[in-house]
C-alpha cells in the first residue's frame, strides 16, 4: 500500500514535467439529484501554465439538458430576493417575505453556454477541474406551474428564460451549470470523471404572477447533484 | 459507452419514478364544528367526486358569524402525498385559495376560509395533491 502510494506521487511529480501545454477534451456527463437530472455534452480547450504546467485555465462550450419532476422554483431577481443588485448581494440574506414559489410539474430546459474552466493537474492522469457557464441561451417546452403565494395560488404557463448570463449571485439570468470534479485519464484517449454539479434553471411565466413587493415573472431552481461521466481527449 | 449512457438514463428513471410516501394522516378526525350553532348559515353545498382517485363525501360551506367555513362530512379519500384543500374558480385550479393541508383521509373536518371570497366565482372545492399537481377529488358548490 505504502509502495503504491509512493509510486503514485513519484509518478505524479515526474509526469507533471511532461504535460502538454493544451488539452482538447470532450466530456459526456450525467448528473442525478432528487427527481431531477442532467445530461451534459461539452467541448473544452484547456491550457496548462505555471512552472510545471499544473495550473489550468480554459474555455469551451457546454450543452446541458435538464429534466426535473415536481420542482420548486423560487423568485429569481436579486432586487427581490436580496433587496439590492450590487456586488454586496452575495453576502445578503434572502428576504423570505419577497420570495414566492412556482411549482413546475415537468421541467425540461436545454441550454448551450460558453464555459470557463480552472483546474490543477495533480499528475498526467489525475486532473482536478472547476468550470462554470458564463453566457448562452436556453430553450425547452413550455411548462405549466402552480404559483403559490401563501394561501393564494394560480396555475400559469411558463417557458425557459431564453438568455443566460453569469453575474453575481441572484443577479444571474437564465440557466447556468457549474461542476467541480476529478478526471482520471485511463489512457491517451479516454478518461472518467466524477464530482458534483451545481445547476440553475430559470423559467419566465407568461404573466407577472408575482405582484408583491414588485411585479415578477422569473423563477429559479438551484440543484446540487452528483455527476459522473467519460472524457475523450482529442 | 452505450452501457454507460443506458446506466445513467436508467438511474434517472428509477430515481424519478420512485414511490412517494403517503403523508396525509389516516386516523379519522371529528372536528367540533357545529352547524346548528347560533349565527351559522348554510350557504353552499356539493358532492365530492373522485377524479382518477377514490374520493367521496359531502361538502358544505357555512357562514359562521362572518367566517366562511368549508366542512367535509361525511368524507373519505384515497391517501396521497401533500394533499391540500383548495377553493377554486374552475376545475383546473387556475386560480384558487389554499385552505390548508387535508387533515385526514377520513372523518368530519372543517377548514376556515380567509377573507370573504365570492363563492359565485370560487365555486369548486378540491382535494388536490400540490406537490404533484394532481386533482384527487372535486365538488361543485351549489345553492342548498
Amino acid at each position: 500500500m505504502l509502495l503504491t502510494t509512493a509510486q503514485f506521487f513519484i509518478q505524479s511529480y515526474v509526469t507533471a514535467q511532461e504535460l502538454p501545454s493544451t488539452f482538447k477534451i470532450i466530456d459526456l456527463d450525467g448528473a442525478i439529484g432528487d427527481t431531477q437530472g442532467t445530461l451534459t455534452l461539452s467541448f473544452n480547450l484547456d491550457r496548462n501554465f505555471g512552472k510545471r504546467q499544473r495550473l489550468v485555465a480554459g474555455l469551451g462550450a457546454r450543452f446541458t439538458s435538464y429534466l426535473g419532476k415536481n420542482q420548486y422554483y423560487i423568485t429569481a431577481p436579486a432586487e427581490l430576493t436580496s433587496g439590492s443588485t450590487g456586488l454586496g448581494v452575495i453576502f445578503k440574506e434572502n428576504i423570505d417575505a419577497n420570495i414566492d414559489t412556482f411549482l413546475i410539474k415537468k421541467a425540461q430546459v436545454n441550454s448551450l453556454n460558453l464555459v470557463v474552466t480552472f483546474g490543477y493537474n495533480v499528475s498526467l492522469k489525475l486532473l482536478l477541474r472547476f468550470n462554470i457557464d458564463v453566457i448562452g441561451f436556453s430553450f425547452g417546452k413550455s411548462a405549466n406551474g402552480n404559483y403559490i403565494n401563501g394561501s393564494e395560488g394560480a396555475m400559469e404557463s411558463s417557458d425557459p428564460t431564453p438568455f443566460n448570463l453569469l453575474l453575481v449571485s441572484d443577479n444571474d439570468k437564465g440557466s447556468l451549470n457549474s461542476e467541480f470534479f476529478a478526471r482520471y485519464l485511463l489512457n491517451h484517449k479516454w478518461g472518467v470523471k466524477g464530482g458534483i454539479q451545481f445547476h440553475f434553471t430559470e423559467y419566465t411565466t407568461d404573466t407577472e404572477v408575482q405582484q408583491q413587493p414588485a411585479p415578477n415573472d422569473r423563477f429559479r431552481n438551484k440543484s446540487l447533484m452528483f455527476m459522473a461521466g467519460v472524457s475523450f481527449k482529442l | 459507452m452505450k452501457t454507460f449512457i443506458f446506466s445513467i438514463i436508467t438511474i434517472i428513471a428509477i430515481t424519478s419514478c420512485g414511490e412517494v410516501d403517503d403523508n396525509t394522516p389516516m386516523v379519522p378526525v371529528d372536528d367540533d364544528f357545529d352547524p346548528m350553532e347560533m349565527g351559522t348559515t348554510l350557504i353552499k353545498k356539493g358532492t365530492l367526486m373522485g377524479i382518477g382517485h377514490t374520493v367521496t363525501g359531502d361538502v358544505k360551506v357555512y357562514n359562521s358569524a362572518g367566517q366562511l367555513v368549508v366542512v367535509f362530512d361525511p368524507f373519505s379519500s384515497q391517501n396521497g402525498p401533500d394533499l391540500k384543500v383548495y377553493l377554486s374558480k374552475d376545475e383546473k385550479a387556475m386560480e384558487y385559495l389554499n385552505l390548508g393541508a387535508l387533515k385526514s383521509t377520513t372523518g368530519k373536518q372543517s377548514y376556515d376560509v380567509s377573507g370573504m371570497p365570492n363563492l359565485d366565482q370560487y365555486k369548486f372545492v378540491m382535494v388536490w395533491c400540490q406537490e404533484f399537481s394532481v386533482l384527487f377529488g372535486i365538488a361543485e358548490l351549489q345553492m342548498p
